[in-house]
């Protein structure tokens, strides 16, 4: 087939010598033409067409960074030279991860497969080396959970490591989830609990991955368990050593609306059900050894050894999954929504912990109430059981997030989860008024724009337009917005105002990525593969990708992603190929492959 | 009527500066930052959303755009860096080439070559006018007088000339300006009254400026800096204007100084000094306010004009009262050179919003008025409005 090949690039940032590409394209059997159009080019729809025509071209390849862009002028092109208009074929290197370090000669199989008209996806196979049996799950939310319990019920041995001193996630600190409005803890717990006791199942929490070495199919792992001081098996978390422990700190799984001990267990259904002492805040390990110990004396089962030394562990496995989630955008320098400054501006997860039942207003939505230290007459605002319902609530959305200033990219839970924020609101306060402040309303699953309907008939006031302002003017808020549909400039006076906090990717995952030869996106989230084709599998073998590390996704589409990687990795625990490494493929190696799928 | 929706327009707005419209997704974090915004002049976003869609009509009509000082708070706030307060500044352009019949302030906006040209040439006829005139009839020894190279009599004449041309022109675009806003733009009815009761606005807005200063200085520092250059340029500038037109006769003569009198002129002088160094300095530093960061190539042309102009008037002062006669009388064909085109100049230029903004205040408020009278805001909401 007579085949042209045209280069043209987007993005003038990627490093890539096109004309290397195409002194090699040019030699490739069939190519009759190749073209460097540059970046950007302002294609010519009649030239283009003349010159498919002239050159009497059958098949045309697009071939850039993203070629999907330029496919209309040159599939009309085609259609205009009277060609078929399914040979235009697009050669896309970012799709199939010709970057960082091995571009050129992935670029060229990239070409070299589509001139052919083979997928790239059915020439680069890698494989070769034996699979050992058991995985290692990085991160215990509920894509780890997932992930570990399809794997461990297949009958294969699972080592899930846990950074925090329980497994959940994030997913363990809601009330309920959208769109079905579900209990989180009745699906989660459930699972959690399966984890715990799972006997192919080693969980390992407060622990974290210091090193790997190997090959896909046999990694070498050393895993740092810091001590929890509390017997796992022995504490029944009977809760007495609290009332002793003199130190406050903020909790992280209240997101730092409530207080807890230097010893304590995240929440009463944590996965170890046990306590654990924060060594960073433990007055007898920070004194080292010098004060308190009250917790030791209070203990009735004789369980706690503040004296418990860390531990290294190393373990062989076959496959890695890494599924280390997100965290919240830092909003402290987001000034204009007055977050830090006014008491009642919450963030999303605050909100979240606010409004469940486990949290410390016993899932009540009330505003903060202030206290004065009697001592110090210092002031602080708390929330407290008894504080007072608002009368209106203003939540917004895209707080960081579709902004070129902080992430450029859309969260994809955040319009969600405000609906959902909203009908909580409603439900539990009588004559409560809450706004919503959108900018595009992201309803994009199964029953979510039905969901975003649901809450607007519950007379929501549900906005067109964002707001960037929020004041405080004798002791009310203000909230300025424009609603754009009814044409007019607003401003409400609210009594708490709820952000829509954009997310990014858990801190550390960049060098644990760095650390396993997987690279980042530009925004910091694990690349996959091949974002169509293969959303799972990373560019080292037996490396695999689950949930919120890879792209922000919601818990239907992460507990999708962990099963698929689930499927994956037991695939290659049972095929006899074995697993490889893409980067790995040499360039004549897919050539060869490609052209024995070619001439099938 | 159906509105015509025609997208290719931005191409015309971006030869006036707005060149990221396209990027705005319509949040509005603009419009509400913005500290002149309210619930019947609704902006920036409202504006670039018209442009976006191409409503010529819409966006000729509108009087928005004079009501922004460019603070350039909904720049700093715009999550697509789409820029809003620069498009404003665009669209302050666009208008004024709108409202000018002749089509110059379209060409001098578009074609910076063709404005020096321009400038350049009547600077020139100028100059060759008043030469041959100073020869004709009088004595380049002589400066003011019986037979003064320049006598003040026929100076008189000449601003005035000069000055009327340029004051036609700003208001026939004022007319302009009116007849758009309120007739083309209005559907509904304006009591003649308002047009009476509103009048003190002009005035008011032309000295003081004053809605510059409710602009928020963005924290740091306590002075409104642009808003005291734009005070201090405004009174320099209003002040100068009536000593030329008025008393250019007595502040002529010499060499003695007339101090009831030249206080004013040294007053206005500095006024524009401190104008001329404040812009030089922003425009080359360019980090403070966003509003300078992006100079569009007209305002220079202003800027080095009217450094010319002030340091001839000073030199030509000096000369003048130190009796070196022959130089005072080259200084002033000079100054005159700069002060003609750059009097011409502004009907088509960005510094006739001196009189197109204030106008435009007056007629905002008119028509918030008729607007509140007409009791089009029925508020089911029961929301607070600013
Ligand atoms: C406010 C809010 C409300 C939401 N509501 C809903 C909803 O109603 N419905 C819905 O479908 N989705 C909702 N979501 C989205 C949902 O939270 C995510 O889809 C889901 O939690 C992703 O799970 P995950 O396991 O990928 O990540 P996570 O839940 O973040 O879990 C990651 C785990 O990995 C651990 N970890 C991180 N780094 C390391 C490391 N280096 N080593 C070891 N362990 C590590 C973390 O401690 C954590 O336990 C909401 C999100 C937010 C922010
Ligand atoms: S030893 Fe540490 S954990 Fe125990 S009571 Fe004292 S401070 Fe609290
Ligand atoms: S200009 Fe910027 S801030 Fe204004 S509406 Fe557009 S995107 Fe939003």
């Amino acid at each position: 087939m007579r085949t042209g090949v045209f280069f043209c690039q987007v993005d003038e940032q990627w490093n890539i010598d096109i004309d290397a590409i195409a002194k090699y394209t040019l030699n490739l059997p069939e190519v009759e033409s190749v073209q460097n159009l540059g970046i950007n080019p302002d294609i010519d729809l009649d030239k283009l067409s003349d010159s498919i025509k002239s050159r009497n071209l059958e098949r045309i390849v697009v071939a850039g960074d993203l070629p999907g862009y330029f496919k209309p002028v040159f599939t009309k092109a085609m259609a205009k030279s009277g060609g078929n208009t399914k040979e235009v074929r697009l050669a896309s290197f970012q799709e199939h991860g010709a970057k960082n370090g091995h571009t050129l000669d992935r670029a060229k199989a990239i070409v070299a497969c589509a001139t052919m008209g083979v997928p790239f996806s059915l020439a680069a196979v890698p494989g070769g080396n034996p699979v050992n049996h058991a995985t290692l799950v990085i991160g215990a939310g509920i894509a780890g959970i997932q992930a570990s319990l399809e794997i461990a019920n297949a009958g294969k041995q699972v080592y899930l490591v846990e950074q925090s001193g329980t497994i959940g996630g994030h997913m363990a600190m809601f009330d309920k989830t959208f769109p079905t409005l579900d209990c989180a803890a009745c699906i989660l717990t459930p699972k959690m609990v399966d984890v715990g006791q799972h006997e192919m199942i080693n969980l390992m929490t407060l622990s974290k991955v210091v090193s790997v070495s190997g090959k896909p199919g046999a990694y070498r792992v050393k895993i740092k368990k810091r001590a929890r001081r509390v017997d796992e098996e022995a504490c029944v978390a009977c809760d007495e050593c609290v009332s002793v422990c003199p130190i406050k700190v903020e909790s992280e799984f209240d997101a730092g609306i409530s207080f807890r001990r230097a010893i304590y267990i995240p929440f009463p259904q944590a996965v170890p059900n046990a306590y654990l002492i924060d060594e960073e805040n433990c007055r007898y390990v920070t004194s080292e050894g010098e004060k308190c110990g009250n917790c030791v004396k209070k203990c009735p089962k004789d369980c706690i050894n503040l004296d418990e030394e860390d531990q290294t562990i190393d373990l062989e496995v076959g496959n890695i999954i890494l599924a280390t989630g997100y965290e919240l955008l830092d909003i402290s320098h987001i000034d204009q929504y007055g977050y830090g400054r006014y008491p009642n501006v919450l963030t999303s997860l605050e909100f979240e912990r606010l409004t469940n039942a486990s949290g410390s207003t016993g899932g009540r939505i009330v505003t903060k109430t202030k206290k004065v230290n009697r001592k110090t007459k210092e002031e602080s605002w708390i929330f407290s059981p008894e504080g007072i319902p608002p009368r209106s609530v203003a939540i917004i959305h895209c707080v960081g997030s579709r902004n070129k200033k902080y992430n450029s990219y859309c969260s994809r839970v955040c319009c969600m989860y405000s609906l959902k924020f909203a009908h909580l609101i409603k439900e539990k306060i009588p004559n409560v008024e809450v706004y919503e402040f959108y900018i595009d309303m992201r309803a994009f699953g199964k029953g979510y724009e039905e969901f975003a309907d649901r809450i607007k008939s519950e007379g929501t006031f549900v906005i067109r337009g964002h707001s960037a302002d929020v004041s405080m003017r004798d002791d009310q808020m203000f909230v300025r917005g424009e609603d754009i549909l009814n044409d007019r400039l607003l401003e409400f006076e609210v009594d708490m105002v709820v952000l829509a906090v954009g997310l990014i990717p858990s801190p550390g995952t960049e060098a644990l990525g760095r650390m396993l030869g997987i690279n980042s996106d530009s925004d910091g989230w694990l690349s996959e593969l091949d974002y169509n084709g293969n959303p799972t599998d990373t560019d080292k073998g037996g490396i695999y990708v689950a949930g919120m590390c890879q792209a922000p996704k919601d818990i239907p589409d992460t507990v999708a992603q962990a099963s698929a990687v689930a499927a994956g990795v037991l695939g290659s625990l049972t095929s006899e190929k074995g697993i490889g490494n893409m980067s790995s493929l040499s360039l004549s190696e897919i050539e060869e492959k490609a052209k024995s799928v070619h001439t099938l | 009527m159906a509105i015509r929706v025609n997208p290719g327009y931005i191409e015309v707005l971006d030869k006036f500066g707005a060149e990221d419209v396209q990027m705005c997704y319509q949040c509005g974090d603009c419009s509400t930052v913005c500290a002149h915004a309210d619930d019947i002049f609704k902006f920036p976003r409202k504006s670039m959303r018209q442009l976006q869609m191409g409503l010529e009509e819409k966006l000729e009509t509108s009087l928005e755009p004079w009501l922004c000082y460019y603070c350039g708070q909904c720049s700093e706030q715009c999550p697509r860096e789409a820029d809003p307060g620069e498009t404003m500044m665009s669209l302050r352009r666009w208008l004024i080439s709108r409202y000018d019949i002749t089509g110059i302030a379209n060409q001098f906006f578009n074609s910076r070559t063709r404005e020096i040209l321009t400038v350049l040439l009547i600077a020139v006829l100028t100059g060759i006018y008043l030469t041959f005139y100073g020869i004709s009839g009088g004595s380049i020894h002589v400066y003011d007088g019986e037979g003064a190279f320049l006598p003040s009599s026929f100076i008189h004449t000449f601003d005035l000339t000069v000055g009327g041309i340029m004051f036609l022109f700003l208001w026939l675009g004022a007319l302009r300006m009116w007849y758009f806003s309120m007739v083309k733009g209005m559907s509904i009815p304006v009591p003649w009254w308002l047009y009476f009761k509103k009048l003190y606005e002009i005035p008011f807005q032309f000295i003081t400026q004053k809605r510059y200063a409710e602009c928020e200085n963005n924290g740091n520092s306590k002075l409104y800096m642009p808003w005291l250059v734009h005070f201090g340029l405004a009174s320099g500038y209003s002040i100068m204007i009536i000593l030329i037109m008025v008393f250019v006769e007595p502040l002529q003569a010499g060499p003695e100084i007339v101090w009831p009198l030249h206080i004013f002129g040294y007053l206005a002088t500095i006024g524009l000094l401190i104008g001329c160094i404040y812009f030089v300095r922003q425009r080359i530093v360019k980090t403070k306010h966003v509003q300078y960061k992006k100079t569009h190539s007209t305002d220079w042309m202003f800027v080095i004009l009217l450094i010319i102009i002030t340091v001839s008037g000073i030199v030509q002062h000096i000369l003048h009262r130190t009796g070196y006669l022959e130089a005072a009388n080259i200084t002033y064909v000079i100054h005159l050179m700069a002060v003609v085109p750059w009097l011409l100049r502004m009907p088509f230029s960005k510094w006739s919003h001196l009189i197109y903004r204030p106008m435009a205040m007056y007629f905002a408020e008119i028509q918030r008025e008729a607007v509140v009278r007409q009791q089009k805001l029925v508020d089911p909401l029961s929301i607070t409005i600013k």
